[in-house]
């Protein structure tokens, strides 16, 4: 019974641990634009990310690509990791501590792709400054 | 004419939107139809007729609709008759552009005639207006490794100078990530009508200031520079720089002062 009131009176504490050191991670990626066209339809990318957390604990990098972790650092509260990719689609890193469902932190890398199959979107008209 | 042009092709639109309906509830549609944009920034087109003021560019837009076959882009609509891997057809519907430099005219007492001989006395002065054209045409857009090819050829349906226009456009682009780069080059043969009705002056027209001055056909020249840096998924850079040479005949008129047209523009710009 009193393991159960100290895991009722924990729990909360701990939730708090977790959304204190969620609004105290930072996560930075650069860069977050791939751009595409027809000639280039993927990016081939060296990603730097880098994170810092309020507090020291368990935390693990995480992407799109794979369900396992990019990397996990226990008892720290920075880290960085050089990620090199060819992207193709947008995807995100993000970061999570002990409960791997919680994302602490996410960055999305867009790609963006300037060309159209479309031909007529790259007409010329006497629209003299066209931004294509 | 411009809003009789606007209007047919908001019908247009509404018209292809509802046959394409059920298509789109089915197919996922991964590109917008709309393609609107807006560049703010400076820039100036030379205007090569004399008494006039270059063109000045400080706000830029770009609005532009995209169906299956029917299209708007920037006041031209055009109707897409054939689509396959080698080249895209289309119909289009225009205004000339050889009217815009008539909009930007000067009334000056002048007390030399164009050919710089002095008057007996000052005497008012302007270029002749001319009218607006409503052209139709056929255009034709290939591209591939080796760049992209724009071939169109428009007749006057609207009886303003009953002329027609042959063009012609190469460009090249090579991209870097955010930096795109694309040259291009062109030409566009203008029929002795056109030519006549734009850069002539008629015997009703000539003055003691200008006289009459028929032009023939002819060939205008343009080389271009786009330059643009994406600085975002929505923000970019944009840097333009155009010549065009006009053709003899048009550039020996009297009523021109300049045989080209310089234009540039610098800014930044948004896409939606």
């Amino acid at each position: 019974m009193r393991l159960l009131v100290t895991l009722a009176l924990l729990l909360p504490a701990l939730a708090l641990a977790e959304d204190k050191a969620g609004d105290d991670m930072r996560l930075t990626v650069k860069p977050v634009l791939c751009i595409t066209d027809n000639r280039n339809p993927s990016c081939d990318m060296s990603f730097l990310v880098v994170w810092q957390s309020g507090e020291t604990g368990y935390y693990c990098l995480f992407n799109n690509f794979t369900e396992a972790p990019a990397r996990c650092w226990s008892e720290e509260r920075a880290g960085r990791l050089s990620d090199d990719r060819i992207v193709r689609e947008n995807f995100s890193y993000w970061m999570t501590g002990s409960d791997p469902d919680s994302r602490l932190a996410e960055v999305t890398v867009e790609v963006l792709r300037m060309d159209s199959d479309d031909r007529r979107r790259r007409r010329r008209t006497r629209h003299v400054w066209s931004i294509n | 004419m411009f809003r009789r042009l606007t209007q047919l092709a908001l019908l247009l639109l509404a018209l292809d939107a509802t046959l394409c309906l059920a298509e789109e509830e089915t197919e996922e549609v991964t590109e917008s139809r709309w393609r609107l944009g807006a560049a703010l920034g400076y820039g100036v087109r030379s205007n090569p007729l004399v008494q006039s003021d270059d063109i000045p560019i400080i706000v830029d837009l770009d609005i532009a609709w995209f169906g299956d076959r029917w299209f708007f882009d920037n006041g031209d609509l055009g109707l897409t008759v054939a689509d396959n891997d080698a080249m895209t057809a289309s119909l289009v519907a225009r205004v000339n552009s050889d009217r815009v430099f008539f909009g930007n005219t000067d009334t000056r007492f002048v007390a030399f005639d164009l050919a710089g001989m002095p008057l007996s006395e000052a005497v008012e002065f302007k270029v002749p207006d001319r009218d607006y054209a409503v052209e139709l045409g056929v255009e034709m857009l290939a591209d591939g490794p080796w760049g992209a090819l724009q071939l169109s050829a428009f007749h006057d349906v609207s009886g303003t100078h009953e002329g027609f226009e042959l063009y012609a456009n190469y460009s090249y682009g090579w991209r870097n990530q955010r930096l795109y780069i694309e040259p291009s080059i062109g030409a566009s043969y203008k029929s002795a009508d056109l030519n006549n009705y734009y850069w002539g002056v008629t015997d009703d027209e000539a003055n003691v200031v200008v006289g009459p001055y028929e032009a023939e056909a002819g060939i205008n020249w343009h080389v271009r520079l786009m330059v643009g840096y994406q600085l975002s998924r929505h923000w970019g850079l944009s840097l333009v720089a155009e010549y065009e040479r006009i053709n003899d005949e048009a550039a020996a008129s009297p009523i021109v002062k300049e045989p080209d047209v310089l234009g540039y523009f610098a800014g930044v710009t948004y896409r939606f």
